[in-house]
């Protein structure tokens, strides 16, 4: 028995659900009460691309990019994860026909949605059985090298929705400011998977940051991944109390390279993983830059009152294992 | 003979009974001779480097998050050692010593106003290696003071987290000291007993570090030793 299940998931504003998993945010799909997180069962995941082109970006384009982000996935040396192309179709993407389908379409009215990325799961095993995405053509799109100005580049939106397409959720690895309009400007990020896209013209999201490659590996592991990274876990508490949907960063000393998680159950827990062994700094933060519900589902009490801290201790991550619990108190601002 | 020339006697063979053997002109080698010392030792302050955690701009460019500074902290510890007079003025040595430094980090301008800290990590430090001491011509300040200069180096072993953790590198040393003669032969059948204290330039190559470059730092050793 299959029944679709929707999840918008774009590059400026996103609905997404959280997994229970103590490790990266990755996608959870409830399935006889359980939350089981949402992933290809069987790799390569097999794809096809529209036949449709728009002004700047032939169909022949289209597939080039999307092929080329695709590569970036596939090219993480710590993860499993293969992707084939299975063809070209007339089909629309969103179309729940077990085909998973990447193409434009026009949807004005979705006026801060770049692209978004839909799934259709079996709702007895869990099992991902296709995922669409679509480029909202609403906006100018660009191919180009070196990008276009006032364009977004499309290989940058494809890498961000491609790792929707495999499974991951969003990383709150980045920085905004509110605008008057409305809406809210990326000043920095250090994820492809922060849900909201640079300016048009940028095209620095066509490179997986570590945020990124930790959480494919996480999802997709490769023999020797659980050997080779460790974790990092915790809990964080405020006022006595477990805090569900901190921000925790852990920042390597060695190699500068951040990633992030978030403590994701009842207990105010989180677990970091597919980090290289070394010594790190944690930081946890509110959700502040984004939308809330880009991260987490309604039904979930954020707390984002309480000020940016930082752990005073340096963290241990053991090649192969897991730093042991470390406790983190943060304060009201 | 008159009382010049018996003093000039005199001060002849007093000067040549205060001669240390490295001055006697017998072409006969050295006798073998081991030493093992052991005391404590300490070592200076290591800056290890700032480093900014950073996010991407969407030009390219980077954008600090914050900022860290990190040092071992100076620490004392316990150093041993065992030597064998090679020549007359050169010893062979090889040694092992074990420290518990401080790892510190400074972490600041944080870009939301996290108030700054210092996240702290003790590392269990052991090192093992060798090197030469040269005890320098006309060494004999008195009969029991003796100068000496000594280099070496050898292998580092970092251990954090009760193991959990480790980092190893190399380690170079170059310095001088003195020893001093407590007890000549004929002590509890040795051929005697002293203290020595040394400073030294210790560089570090690998081990903790987060720039990648060598870290320079002083160290100071005083130590008892017994010769055999």
């Amino acid at each position: 028995m299959k029944r679709p299940l929707t999840l918008m998931v774009v590059a400026g504003l996103i609905l997404g659900q959280s997994s229970p998993a103590l490790a990266y945010l990755k996608f959870g799909v409830p399935v006889r009460g359980q939350q089981v997180t949402l992933k290809w069962a069987q790799t390569p995941a097999r794809y096809f691309v529209s036949d449709t082109g728009v002004p700047g970006v032939s169909a022949a384009d289209f597939q080039r990019a999307v092929g080329r982000a695709f590569d970036s996935w596939q090219a993480v040396p710590t993860a499993s994860i293969s992707y084939q192309l299975a063809g070209v179709t007339s089909a629309n993407p969103g179309r729940d026909d077990g085909a998973s389908v990447l193409g434009f379409q026009n949807r004005p009215d979705l006026d801060r949605v770049l692209a978004a990325t839909s799934f259709l799961v079996d709702s007895v095993t869990g099992a991902l059985l296709e995922s669409d995405i679509f480029f909202n053509s609403a906006f100018p799109w660009s191919v180009a090298p070196a990008g276009e100005p006032n364009r977004f580049d499309l290989e940058s939106i494809a890498l961000h929705e491609i790792g929707h397409f495999s499974g991951l959720g969003h990383s709150a690895l980045g920085e905004t400011e509110l605008q008057s309009s409305g809406g809210r400007r990326v000043l920095s990020a250090e994820a492809v998977m922060f849900p909201i896209a640079f300016a048009p013209g940028s095209i620095v999201s066509r490179t997986l940051k570590a945020d990124d490659i930790a959480g494919i590996s996480d999802l997709y592991p490769d023999d020797n991944f659980s050997m080779t990274a460790g974790s990092l876990s915790g809990r964080i508490t405020k006022d006595g109390q477990p805090m569900f949907g901190a921000h925790v960063v852990a920042f390597n000393l060695s190699t500068g390279l951040l990633v992030g998680g978030f403590t994701l159950n009842a207990q105010g827990q989180f677990s970091i993983g597919g980090l290289s062994p070394g010594l790190y700094v944690l930081r946890a933060e509110p959700i502040d830059d984004a939308e809330v519900d880009s991260f987490f589902d309604g039904s979930r009490t954020v707390d984002i009152d309480f000020r940016a801290t930082f752990l005073e201790r340096v963290v241990v991550v053991p090649r192969g294992g897991d730093s042991g619990e470390v406790a983190l108190t943060v304060v009201r601002k | 003979m008159n009382r010049l020339t018996t003093a000039a006697f005199l001060l002849a063979g007093a000067a040549m009974l205060q001669a240390p053997p490295v001055f006697a002109q017998s072409p006969d080698p050295p006798r073998p001779r081991f030493e093992a010392g052991i005391g404590s030792l300490w070592i200076g302050q290591q800056p290890l480097g700032t480093r900014a955690a950073s996010e991407t701009t969407g030009a390219g460019g980077s954008t600090p998050l914050f900022s860290t500074s990190s040092d071992l902290a100076s620490a004392a510890g316990i150093d041993g050692r065992i030597g064998v007079r090679v020549t007359r003025s050169l010893v062979a040595e090889a040694d092992a010593s074990y420290l518990k430094p401080q790892l510190r980090v400074a972490i600041g301008g944080d870009l939301e106003g996290a108030v700054a800290v210092t996240a702290t990590e003790t590392v269990h430090q052991f090192t093992i290696g060798g090197g030469v001491l040269w005890y320098l011509p006309n060494r004999a300040w008195t009969r029991r003071f003796a100068p000496f200069a000594m280099a070496g180096g050898g292998y580092l072993r970092q251990l954090h987290d009760q193991g959990t953790l480790v980092d190893t590198g190399r380690y170079y040393q170059v310095g001088g000291g003195v020893t001093y003669l407590l007890a000549s032969r004929g002590h509890f059948h040795t051929k005697g007993i002293g203290a020595r204290a040394d400073v030294r330039a210790l560089i570090r190559s690998k081990g903790v570090a987060f720039d990648g470059g060598g870290h320079t730092s002083p160290a100071f050793g005083v130590s008892a030793f017994v010769r055999f």
